[in-house]
This record gives C-alpha cells, sequence and structure tokens, in this order.
C-alpha cells in the first residue's frame, strides 16, 4: 500500500505541476486575450477531478472509479494545449483535449459506482465511447479546413488538414456529429436506467453522480459539436458551453456526496445489524444478519478452532474456505488480532467495499466469537461421541481377541494336557516308563500354557506397568523385542494409571509393527512430559511407507488416545523410516 | 483296525489324539490343518472316521462335514471342539456328523461309542 501511496503523491504532484504549464501556456497565448478566466476555470477542473479521483482510489484501491476519475482530471490538461501557439499543439489540443476527456469520463460513469461493466451493452460500449470521442474530432480536423475555436478568432492554422475541400469536411462533420449524439444518448440511457434500478439505499448515494454525469455528457457532446464545426457563436452556445461547465465542475462533488452518503448509510446499516444481532438468537442468527447487512444471500461463516488448527462451521463439521482464485473469498474476523473466524463471500463485494466488510465483520465479532464457541463445543461433543462409540467397538474388538488368544492358547494346550494326564492315568499300573514319558510332554504342555496366560495377561494390562511404573514396563517392551530397542528420558515420577497404560501401548503397538513389517535395525523409545502433556514417540530406521489408516491396532490406539483428550499422529515417508508421535495431556508438571 | 484322519489346526492336539487313538486300538492314517487339506485327504485316503474340529482357519467343521457326508461310501464323521456342544445348537446335527466329542473327554472309547 505504501507504493501505492506514493504513487497518489506523485501524481497530485504533476497535477499542480501541469497546472503551472497551462498558466505559461495560457500567459503566452498570442491568440487568447484575456488568459485569466479560462485559465482560472481550466485549474479548478483539473484539480477537483483529480483531486476527488486521487482520494477515492486512494480509499478504495480495487475500484477503478477513482484511478479513472483521475485519469479524466488529468486528461484536461489535453485542453490547455488550445492556448499554445504552436499550430501542431493547438491542434492536438483541439482534437484530444475534448475527446480524452468526454472519453474517459463516460468510461467513469459507465462503471460507477462498482468500477465494473455490468452488462454487455456497458461492456461495448466504452471502446466504442474512446473510438467515437477520439476519432470524430480527428476525422473532422483532418478534413475540415475551417476548424476553428470562434468566429473571426486568430489563432494557429489546422495542422492536421489533409483534405483542402470544405464540402467534404462539411459532411464529414454531419456523420460525425450524428454518431456522437446517437452514442451520448446510449450512454445516458444506460446511466438513467442504472441510477432507476439502483436499490432504496444506493440510490441515495449514486443518483447525484449518474443524473449529473448524464446531463454532463449531453451538454459536452452539443458543446462539442458546436465548437468543432466553427458555425459561429451565440449566446445559445455560450449558455450550453457554460452549463456543461459547470456540470463538469460539480460532479466530483457529487462523487462525494455519494461517498459521504455511503458512509453515513453503512453507518446506518451497521447501526441495524447490530440491533438485529440482539434479536437474532439460535444458529444461524448471525449469518442472517450478515447477509442482510452486506446484501449476500450465499455469505456463510466459519468458526476457527485454534486447537485444531482448522475452520469447521456452525455444526461443527470441518468446512475448508475457499480457494484464492474462485468466486468466493474468505475474510478473516478477528478479535485482539486474534483470528476467531471468518466470512465467506461473494469476491466482488469483498473488493468493492472492503472497507464495510470489515466494519461489519469487527461489528460483529462478539457476536461471532459466542457463536464460535458454540461450533467448537459441538465440535468437541461429536468427537467425544465418536472417539466413545469407538472405544465400544475397540472394547468389543479387544474381548473378541482375548477370547480366540484364550481359546487358541492356553485352552488347547490345557485340553492336550488332560488328554495326556488321561493317558498317563490309564497306563500308570500296565506300563509305568510310558506313562512317564507321557508325564513329561504333560508337563511340558502345562508350561506352555502357562506362558501363553502371562503373555495373555500382560496384553491386557502389564503388572510391570502397575508394581514399577512407566521406565521399567517400557524396559521389559524393549528387552523383549526382536530388535535393539533404545528407551530414553522416561519421566521418574508416576503419571496417570490411564496415561501410562496408553504410553506403554503406544509402545507396545509401535515396536510390534517395527518388528512385523520395518525392516529396521534399530528403535528408540523416548517420552516426555511438557507443559502438562506427555510426549511419546517411538522412532525407527527402517522402510517407512506405513499407512496409519490401514492396521486397526493403530487406529484403536489413537481412538483410546482420543478418550483421553490425546492425539497420534504417524509420520513414514518411504525410506525415511517412521515416527509415531503420541500426545496425552497428563495434568500439571511435577503433579 | 478302523482308520481315522485327525482335522485339527493345532498340532499339539493332533499329536495327542494320534497318540490317545492308536492306544484305543485306532489307525491315524493321516493329519489334517485345514479344511480344504481334510477334503482332499479324505478324498484320498477313505478313512472309515473323520475327527473334525469345528473351528478351522479356512472353512467352518459344519461345511466340511457336509461337503464329505454328502456322498455314498462317505466316511463317519465325528465333531470335536474344545467349546461346549451347546454353543452349537443344532448345527451339529444338521451337518450331516454322526456326533460330537468334547476335546478333553476325547478317547477311543468315545468314538467308538458314536460310530458302532
Amino acid at each position: 500500500m505504501i507504493g501505492l501511496h506514493r504513487a497518489l503523491v506523485l501524481i497530485g504532484v504533476l497535477a499542480v505541476a501541469l497546472v503551472g504549464v497551462a498558466v505559461v501556456l495560457a500567459v503566452e497565448s498570442e491568440h487568447i486575450e484575456d488568459p485569466a478566466f479560462p485559465t482560472a476555470i481550466f485549474s479548478v477542473l483539473l484539480l477537483s477531478w483529480t483531486g476527488v479521483g486521487l482520494y477515492a482510489w486512494w480509499r478504495r484501491p480495487g475500484n477503478r472509479v477513482g484511478m479513472l476519475m483521475t485519469a479524466a482530471g488529468m486528461a484536461t490538461f489535453l485542453t490547455a494545449f488550445q492556448l499554445a501557439n504552436s499550430s501542431l499543439l493547438f491542434t492536438f489540443g483541439l482534437v484530444a483535449g475534448g475527446g480524452l476527456f468526454f472519453a474517459i469520463g463516460a468510461h467513469m460513469l459507465l462503471v460507477f459506482p462498482t468500477g465494473r461493466a455490468e452488462t454487455p451493452l456497458e461492456r461495448r460500449l466504452i471502446p466504442l465511447t474512446y473510438l467515437f470521442a477520439l476519432g470524430i474530432p480527428l476525422a473532422i480536423a483532418m478534413t475540415s479546413p475551417d476548424l476553428q475555436l470562434e468566429d473571426g478568432m486568430e489563432h494557429p492554422e489546422n495542422a492536421f488538414l489533409v483534405v483542402h475541400d470544405q464540402s467534404v469536411g462539411d459532411v464529414v462533420e454531419t456523420v460525425g456529429g450524428l454518431l456522437g449524439v446517437a452514442l451520448v444518448a446510449v450512454v445516458a440511457y444506460v446511466l438513467v436506467r442504472r441510477a432507476l434500478r439502483a436499490g432504496a439505499r444506493e440510490r441515495r448515494a449514486m443518483s447525484p453522480v449518474l443524473w449529473l454525469g448524464a446531463v454532463m455528457l449531453v451538454l459536452l457532446c452539443v458543446s462539442f459539436m458546436f465548437d468543432v464545426p466553427g458555425d459561429g457563436a451565440d449566446d445559445l452556445e455560450e449558455g450550453i458551453d457554460l452549463a456543461a461547465l459547470l456540470c463538469f465542475a460539480a460532479l466530483p462533488y457529487a462523487f462525494l456526496t455519494g461517498l459521504a452518503r455511503t458512509r453515513s448509510w453503512r453507518a446506518g446499516a451497521i447501526g441495524e445489524m447490530l440491533e438485529a444481532l440482539g434479536q437474532a438468537p439460535g444458529r444461524g442468527g448471525l449469518r442472517d444478519v450478515l447477509r442482510d447487512a452486506l446484501g449476500d444471500p450465499s455469505l456463510r461463516l466459519a468458526y476457527w478452532l485454534p486447537d485444531r488448527r482448522t475452520y469447521v462451521d456452525a455444526e461443527g463439521r470441518p468446512m475448508p474456505l475457499p480457494d484464492d482464485d474462485g468466486d468466493r473469498v474468505a475474510c478473516e474476523v478477528t478479535i485482539d488480532g486474534r483470528c476467531i473466524g471468518a466470512m465467506v463471500l461473494n469476491r466482488r463485494l469483498a473488493e468493492e467495499d472492503p472497507e464495510l466488510v470489515r466494519a461489519v465483520g469487527a461489528a460483529a465479532a462478539l457476536a461471532h466469537e459466542r457463536e464460535r464457541l458454540d461450533a467448537e463445543l459441538r465440535a468437541r461433543v461429536e468427537e467425544v461421541e465418536r472417539s466413545r462409540r469407538a472405544l465400544v467397538d475397540v472394547g468389543l474388538a479387544e474381548r473378541r481377541r482375548l477370547e480366540r488368544d484364550l481359546h487358541d492358547g492356553a485352552q488347547q494346550r490345557l485340553v492336550a494336557l488332560s488328554l495326556q494326564l488321561g493317558m498317563v492315568e490309564a497306563k500308570l499300573d500296565r506300563e509305568p516308563g510310558k506313562a512317564r514319558e507321557l508325564l513329561a510332554g504333560a508337563r511340558t504342555e502345562a508350561r506352555a500354557a502357562l506362558d501363553d496366560l502371562r503373555e495373555l495377561a500382560r496384553g491386557i494390562h502389564p503388572a510391570v506397568l502397575t508394581d514399577r511404573g512407566l521406565a521399567a514396563a517400557l524396559e521389559s517392551l524393549a528387552d523383549r523385542a526382536p530388535l535393539p530397542v533404545e528407551v530414553e528420558a522416561v519421566p521418574g515420577e508416576r503419571l496417570p494409571g490411564a496415561v501410562e497404560a496408553a504410553a506403554y501401548f503406544v509402545v507396545a503397538e509401535s515396536l510390534t509393527n517395527v518388528a512385523k513389517y520395518a525392516e529396521a535395525s534399530h528403535a528408540e523409545v523416548r517420552v516426555g512430559r511438557r507443559n502438562g502433556v506427555a510426549l511419546i514417540e517411538v522412532r525407527d530406521d527402517g522402510v517407512g511407507g506405513a499407512d496409519p489408516s490401514r492396521g486397526t491396532g493403530l487406529r484403536g490406539l489413537a481412538d483410546r488416545l482420543a478418550a483421553l483428550d490425546g492425539r497420534l499422529e504417524v509420520e513414514s515417508r518411504p525410506g525415511e523410516g517412521t515416527v509415531v508421535r503420541a500426545e496425552v495431556p497428563c495434568g500439571e508438571d511435577g503433579a | 483296525m478302523p482308520t481315522v484322519l485327525i482335522v485339527d489346526d493345532h498340532p499339539s492336539f493332533r499329536a495327542t489324539a494320534r497318540l490317545l487313538l492308536e492306544g484305543d486300538g485306532y489307525v491315524v492314517v493321516g493329519e489334517a490343518a485345514t479344511g480344504t487339506a481334510a477334503l482332499s485327504q479324505a478324498e484320498q485316503l477313505r478313512p472309515d472316521v473323520v475327527l473334525l474340529d469345528v473351528n478351522l482357519p479356512d472353512i467352518d467343521g459344519f461345511t466340511v462335514a457336509e461337503r464329505l457326508t454328502r456322498e455314498g461310501a462317505a466316511p463317519v464323521v465325528v465333531l470335536c471342539s474344545s467349546r461346549d456342544a451347546a454353543d452349537f445348537g443344532d448345527r451339529i446335527e444338521r451337518s450331516g456328523a454322526r456326533g460330537f466329542v468334547a476335546k478333553a473327554d476325547l478317547s477311543g472309547d468315545a468314538v467308538r461309542e458314536l460310530v458302532s
């Protein structure tokens, strides 16, 4: 913005310098006897159009109206060349001065107030305006030997003359004049139509500019038609000239009035909005009020959840914001510099009136924050419900697994043991040698059954964790792993039981996965505690490429952690090993 | 002596059952760990009795029993499990098996009782 600001200041300085140049031209002019009046009027026009244009440009850089008004103001400078003594400059001033201003002025009015042509007719009119406004005077200048400023006035010759036949000139003048009148009529019609179509609130702000613009264009054209052919001056012509000049001079002020009205309308709109906010409880209340206030029925609200670093809708469901290049745009809403959400609205609205959007967003920020808390709560409840359901599923799956493990493991061994003991019993008297052999087998079976049961019990809840804490439990996991595992920095103090268990199973499951899939040569386990959160990390140097959504083990762990308000993250790029990270809130440090 | 095919996915049970049945006057002609292997071995070995575990890793024991008993010269199928017979309701009967023996109660006499 500093770049734009500086450029605008430079344009302002240039405008003042141009006035100086015009004064010099007027004083030096050999064909203007009393330069004071035209110079004064010229200066007022150039400075007021340029000044107001620069102001509008600065306030709304995205809207072209300010730039066009500035350009029209600067273009009036070309008329100062009509004062020049050089015939080339003089003719150039005569042809381009009025024409360029006319074209830029009409362009500005055609795109007022949005800065954009709204209909195909308007879009087609803009280039036609430039073509006619510059082409017709040029054609006339090239064909009219009698081209002059005022009747009988001495001035430099027509430097653009090509066809020295006034009868050709007369035809060109007539055709050009008719074309010019037709064009101006269409432009004026478009402006009037737009003034009539504007909404009640906007009409108050827009209509002075549009009406005055329509009248000015008509007068300018009439005056232009009289001037260029050089029919001679009369009272009517002077009157029209003066009226056009007055409209011309008044237009920037009408524009300023419109701006002021817009501002007071805006204040009114925000006031109305705040009043409506008080009466709009319930979900969707704020959204509807903002839709009314900004006139965008498609507006949606997003709420920022800092914990999850994501936007959600009023229901607490994730809501991605639109891309930068679409027709929707997200305007962030902040309180004390902290993002609380965003309004997703029509891009044009945001570009045309960013001030209004900002003001409305800021005025509604507290209500937005209130709804954000609602949405956050809803998102949390949804997460809790989801993880509760998932926990029930995890519980069921674990029980099924336990049943299967018991059935396939210890139960089968005990069946075999029982059968073997039966055989021992049958053979004890007749074949004591065989019975002894069978007894040895039975004892092996009993030992294996015990091992199975121990393993199973450890899977339910490891006794070492209860008795000796997390560090010892993790060491024992590391000892039993089929690859070297280094356990680092486990907090010495006891953590809450649920947290220790979660940490233990994260490490157990991760090490099982490392052994099964990672083809790693080495793994590291780290447990830390920071700001009331236990951080568990298992890192291996294996093949990577693990997909956490595929294995039921890690998913079950993620649900367990979610129930404790924690989360699980798996980082596993192919070829770069795997890191499993878990975070679980565990109360204040040192507690 | 009657011939037996033992079908169970637990090797320790197969080994014990073989010992037990051989001690009780049966000839164990083969062992299978899956339903598919059971079907092909029964076809090949033509045993008199198939001792068939209900829980197999591929096809469940009831389905295997149905397929085995479909033909005329079918073996006698005796289902067994470490679960209780009551867990299976009338599925044992409907499968075409001759009867059910709890694994812990397995003996040559228990099988003989069902077969005769």
